[in-house]
């Protein structure tokens, strides 16, 4: 999160003539995030040969391998530094220098090592960076001469930001550290944010149409991984050093989620000249098309007629959805920024009616945000609200303040959906009560079937459930 | 005759590693108290004499004897042709055992921790 | 000493120690790895914090409670929905869990004032809870927050209100059993002896160390009850705030999981006398045992006996259907801290597996030696495992089915090796007669799997019998069994409900009175 300087806040306040609602509450009840470190290590596992170490307790990292494999159903390989009372009064620093030892040697086909700081290593005041430094002029050159390994300090304390932060502070960190300027190599960059393999998949599928070559920033499509015969597969990322290190010679960079990689994106901008174009998340029909528009602008690719016929078949599958059972639907959503805004412009689009947005963290920049804005000013009776907990969504509920059709958000959020007996589709990070949602987009053509299709259902299950003109169904 | 004796004595001890909890509370001083405790009771039992059972520690302790005795006497039917002295002199072997084994013999170095 | 250096771990050999091989004439004084020492940097470690053994485990199953983490939101979001420790209030302490949220600022300026808000927020959201736990993070650990002191003030304030404060941060020990430790004297020391509890029966007791997984406490109390006992607590599945403060009024403390509450008992013991008896309460025999011996304690093991007969009768068909299919099958106990022993014995004595490897994440040489004694000749004992090793180890013993959590499970998965979820179970719960038929059902079911068996076939090289549409379970399992002897015995796969727990709420027990004259 930055922190904007004064004059630059008063221009801010200028432009922006509309404030962002905020929990009434300090504390929390049902918290929609978690925090900075569980962002980093997203980010991490995305990368080949990388295990990064979180510095702190052994529970910042085991909780977040469990958060993973709860998503995923499968595991990722972290490393804790494992601060014990001792080295959280003294100091941990020798901690990190033996759990950088430990890995190297235990797994020799490591190249990447994120050091993660959390809020108590912060507090204690490890100098992470000063670490990386020993090492690289110690160990690594005495040890391990012979091996390419890189060190790469990332500092997400918890009580600052939130997931989304420590995600995009992390993209930050890996491109800074690898960028590094060569011939030019006739790829876009697309820096794809907090997604699913599903979604890569769709995002690759539209490039590949278009003849686009890109460095897509995280290669995370492996982490659907097989059961093998042999017993050999593992789920992993499969972005490389070399994809990180050619990011700074591309034609520029599409960052799809201006919270999650929009910093990198700017980075390159500034540092190597790439052109960065920042979002919109390509949810829905309108979104997919100006990504694609902006694909178009950046490689001077046509749009293929594929594509025209790809995004047929979405708007087919929609139109048979929209004005019979999706107008006026009236839907609460909540998540990660970038997808509650993609998704609620998406389902304006399709005549539904979001009425409340939450997004779990706070954040100066939601207010410079001109979707925000426009959702704010041009959609009647919608409530955004930051530093949202899940107990603003129940109170409005209870109360009565609010009626609902659908919710659409993460697994966490489950007991209301099943407590007030409103329809609920999974979207988002985590989902862990639903079998292979990570294997489907909401990006892309692709993914605006999925998510509108996925919404029908649900809602027809509701309908049936509850006997409500269940019998509609009959002549759809 | 040694050798048996020997034999049957280690038969009870793997049953009472096997099946019972009460050998393995976590300092040795506990442990001397529970070996003590639950073994007297045991022989007193199997040798039918009367048990003392004043304290709820009394109670514990023939409680966990009623059914070790009811156990040996099910899976170790050349009990019931011993003589009393031989059961006595038997437990009191056993009991030997089982404080080397968790006690004296013992590598968990807990056990001789000052605080509970 | 026969113990174990894994190749992965060569380079580490101070892990030598942490392994050992139970080999034939080996006992205790000469087969013990070390155990609960600080963990190594780095080696990915199965090992979680202290905050998770004090919060996790055993705060949160407290049913009518707000917990309130004081600390940033991460700690408390990861220890929300990540269990399943059921209570018969329709869950309340599994759906709302509690934040300060703290911020920078608070790190920065202290966050004493954060708390007390915080607190009040979340009494006045759920007026009718009055209990509160707070438990402390790292961050409000180091920044010296006296939790105590807000708590003390807002209870004066507030009297109605009565509020636990844990004092476990997450590197406040080398694993969960720090944790443990820290929660259980804070509470004898702040809340045991503060409440009259109603006693029921002339027969009382906690039932301690037990977290209600899918309904494991339900099911015990349960029997207890049917044999006339009051559970007057249970320290802390399906456990009541109030409840526990009475813990001083039990005749018998009855202790499952002694890795977490042991040391709880111990202290009532010195202060209370009340005698403190360890259960298992898995498999027939030693479940049986166990409800013998709490009767035989209160003269009650009649009663004890009439449950037992029971239930045996309509479950030992059941347990020996699949035991009869299970017999040789290789597993590998790798749970936290006490289902290594609880398990290790009877599970080959009732459903004749074979247990090739125990390991302990957090727990101490204690439950090793425990688990050692129990189990058989040959098996490998692992303390403070961690990935690699657990993958050597799957290798080269080759077992059939892994008991451990969902992410080692699904490292198991992926190696071909199918597993079963020892810490929250799959298709629990697994205490009890029923449970056990349950578990062994889940086993049989596992390692019997026609997609198991599948995924082993490389369409690429392997023959393909083509004449095949599909396989049953029993169609895999039968071929190594003796047909006619099943069929002539009275045996049959399981016969109860998905559900088996929900049932039991609202049961009338007639035998659980208080005689008029006793005290």
């Amino acid at each position: 999160m930055r922190s904007l300087p004064p004059n630059v806040i008063k221009e801010v306040n200028q432009f922006m003539t509309f404030k962002l609602k905020k929990k009434e509450r300090n504390s929390i009840i049902n918290p929609i995030f978690t925090c900075q470190p569980a962002g980093a290590q997203y980010a991490s596992i995305g990368i080949d040969e990388c295990i990064g170490i979180v510095h702190g307790g052994q529970g910042c990292v085991m909780f977040v391998r469990l958060l993973f494999a709860q998503h995923f159903k499968d595991n990722f390989l972290l490393a804790s530094s494992s601060l014990h009372e001792d080295s959280a009064v003294m100091g941990g620093m020798h901690r990190v220098e033996q759990a950088v030892d430990v890995l190297l040697m235990r797994y020799p086909e490591v190249k990447v090592v994120p050091i993660i700081s959390t809020c108590s290593t912060e507090i204690i005041g490890d100098d992470i960076d000063g670490v990386a430094r020993k090492l690289n002029n110690g160990l690594l050159k005495e040890k391990y001469a012979e091996r390419e390994v890189h060190l790469i300090p990332i500092h997400t304390p918890s009580f600052k930001g939130s997931m989304i932060y420590g995600y995009d502070t992390a993209v930050k960190d890996f491109i800074t550290y690898f960028a590094e300027l060569r011939e030019p190599n006739g790829k876009i960059n697309l820096i794809t944010g907090w997604v699913n393999p599903g979604d890569v998949t769709a995002l690759k599928h539209l490039l590949k149409e278009m003849d686009v070559d890109a460095t897509v920033i995280f290669e995370i499509e492996t982490f659907d991984s097989p059961l093998m015969p042999d017993g050999e597969a593992v789920s992993h990322g499969s972005t490389t050093i070399e994809d990180l290190k050619s990011t700074a010679n591309a034609m520029g960079t599409i960052a799809l989620n201006r919270y999650e990689g929009g910093q990198a994106a700017r980075y390159l901008e500034k540092k190597f000249e790439v052109p960065a174009v920042i979002g919109p998340t390509p949810i829905g029909i309108r979104n997919t098309d100006t990504f694609l528009e902006n694909v178009r602008r950046m490689t001077g690719k046509p749009i293929p007629q594929s594509l025209v016929r790809e995004r047929g078949i979405a708007i087919d599958a929609l139109t048979d959805l929209v004005h019979m059972f999706f107008a006026d639907k009236k839907v609460a959503i909540y998540g990660n920024p970038d997808l509650v805004i993609g998704l609620a412009e998406f389902c304006l689009d399709l005549e539904m009616k979001p009425v409340l947005l939450m997004i779990g963290d706070e954040n100066l920049e939601y207010l410079k945000d001109q979707r925000i804005k426009d959702l704010q000013e041009k959609v009647e009776d919608i409530d955004i609200i930051q530093n949202a907990d899940f107990w603003v969504l129940e109170n409005k509920i209870k109360n009565e303040e609010i009626e609902l059709d659908l919710i659409m958000g993460h697994s966490k959020g489950r007991f209301i959906s099943i407590d007030y007996d409103i329809p609920m589709l999974r979207v988002g990070f985590p989902v862990y009560d639903r079998a292979g949602y990570y294997r489907h987009p909401v990006m892309g053509y692709s993914g605006a079937t999925w998510l509108a299709e996925e919404m029908a259902n649900v809602l027809f299950t509701d309908m049936e459930y509850k006997k409500n003109k269940e019998w509609i169904l009959n002549v759809w | 005759m040694e050798d048996i004796k020997e034999y049957r004595m280690e038969q009870l001890v793997d049953h009472i590693m096997k099946w019972s909890l009460w050998q393995f509370n976590s300092r040795a001083w506990d442990r001397e108290n529970q070996n003590e405790g639950i073994l007297t009771k045991t022989a007193q039992i199997l040798c039918n004499e009367p048990v003392l059972l004043e304290t709820p520690a009394d109670k514990y302790y023939w409680a966990e004897a009623m059914v070790l005795a009811r156990d040996f006497k099910i899976n170790f039917p050349w009990l019931s042709e011993m003589e009393k002295h031989e059961i006595k002199q038997l437990i009191k072997s056993l009991k030997e055992r089982i404080d080397y084994l968790t006690i004296t013999g013992s590598l968990n170095e807990e056990l001789t921790a000052q605080r509970y | 000493m026969p113990h174990h250096l894994f190749k992965c771990s060569e380079c580490i050999p101070e892990r030598k120690k942490h392994a050992v091989i139970k080999g034939e004439g080996e006992d205790l004084t000469s087969c013990l790895p070390l155990g609960y020492l600080n963990t190594i940097p780095g080696t990915i470690s199965e090992r979680g914090c202290a905050f998770c053994g004090a919060k996790h485990v055993i705060g949160t199953p407290m049913k009518d409670v707000i917990h309130l983490c004081h600390g940033p939101v991460g700690c408390t979001y990861d220890t929300w929905q990540t269990k399943r420790y059921l209570s018969d209030n329709d869950n309340f302490q599994f759906k709302y869990t509690f934040a300060t949220d703290m911020k920078e600022k608070d790190i920065v300026f202290g966050a004493e004032k954060l708390l007390r808000q915080s607190i009040m927020e979340a009494f006045e959201a759920f007026p009718e809870i009055k209990r509160m736990s707070i438990y402390q993070t790292c961050a409000s650990a180091l920044i010296g927050d006296d939790i105590n002191a807000v708590v003390k003030d807002i209870m004066a304030e507030m009297p109605e209100v009565d509020i636990f404060v844990c004092n476990s941060p997450g590197f406040a020990g080398p694993s969960q059993s720090g944790g443990h430790h820290v929660i259980n004297i804070a509470w004898v020391n702040q809340k045991v002896g503060t409440y009259e509890p109603e006693i029921k029966s002339d027969y009382v007791i906690n039932y301690v160390g037990e977290y209600n997984i899918q309904g494991d406490q339900e099911v015990m109390l349960d029997y207890f009850q049917r044999m006339g006992i009051q559970v007057l607590s249970t320290f802390t599945g399906n456990g009541s705030y109030d409840d526990l403060r009475g813990m001083h009024r039990a005749h018998l403390n009855v202790l499952e999981c002694a890795r977490s509450a042991e040391y709880i008992c111990n202290e009532l013991r010195v202060r209370y006398g009340t005698p403190r008896m360890d259960i298992d309460g898995f498999g027939f025999k030693p479940l049986s045992e166990s409800l013998l011996k709490v009767g035989y304690f209160f003269g009650l093991e009649e009663k004890a006996q009439k449950v037992i007969d029971e239930e045996v009768a309509r479950w030992k068909p059941e347990l020996d259907w699949y035991a009869r299919r299970l017999k040789g099958v290789k597993v590998c106990l790798w749970p936290g801290g006490s289902k290594l022993w609880h398990w290790a014995n009877v599970i080959h004595e009732e459903m004749g597996v074979e247990v090739v490897s125990v390991y302990t994440k957090f727990g101490h040489q204690g439950d090793m030696e425990k688990g050692i004694a129990r189990c058989g000749e040959g098996a490998l004992a692992i303390d403070d495992p961690n990935e690699l090793e657990g993958i050597e180890a799957i290798k080269k013993l080759k077992p059939d089915v892994i008991f451990t959590g969902v992410r080692p499970g699904e490292v198991a998965k992926k190696m071909r090796v199918q597993y079963l979820n020892a810490h929250a179970y799959h298709n629990g719960p697994y205490k009890g007669f029923e449970g056990w038929v349950r578990f062994a059902r889940d086993i049989y079911n596992a390692v019997y799997s026609p997609i198991h068996q599948l995924s082993g076939l490389d369409i690429s090289k392997d023959e393909i019998s083509a004449d095949k549409g599909f396989m049953t379970r029993q169609m895999i399992s039968d071929v190594k069994i003796d047909t006619e002897e099943a069929a002539l015995s009275e045996e049959r796969p399981y016969t109860g409900d998905y559900d088996c727990v929900t049932k039991l709420r609202g049961k009338e027990y007639p035998l659980l009175e208080k005689s008029p004259s006793a005290n």
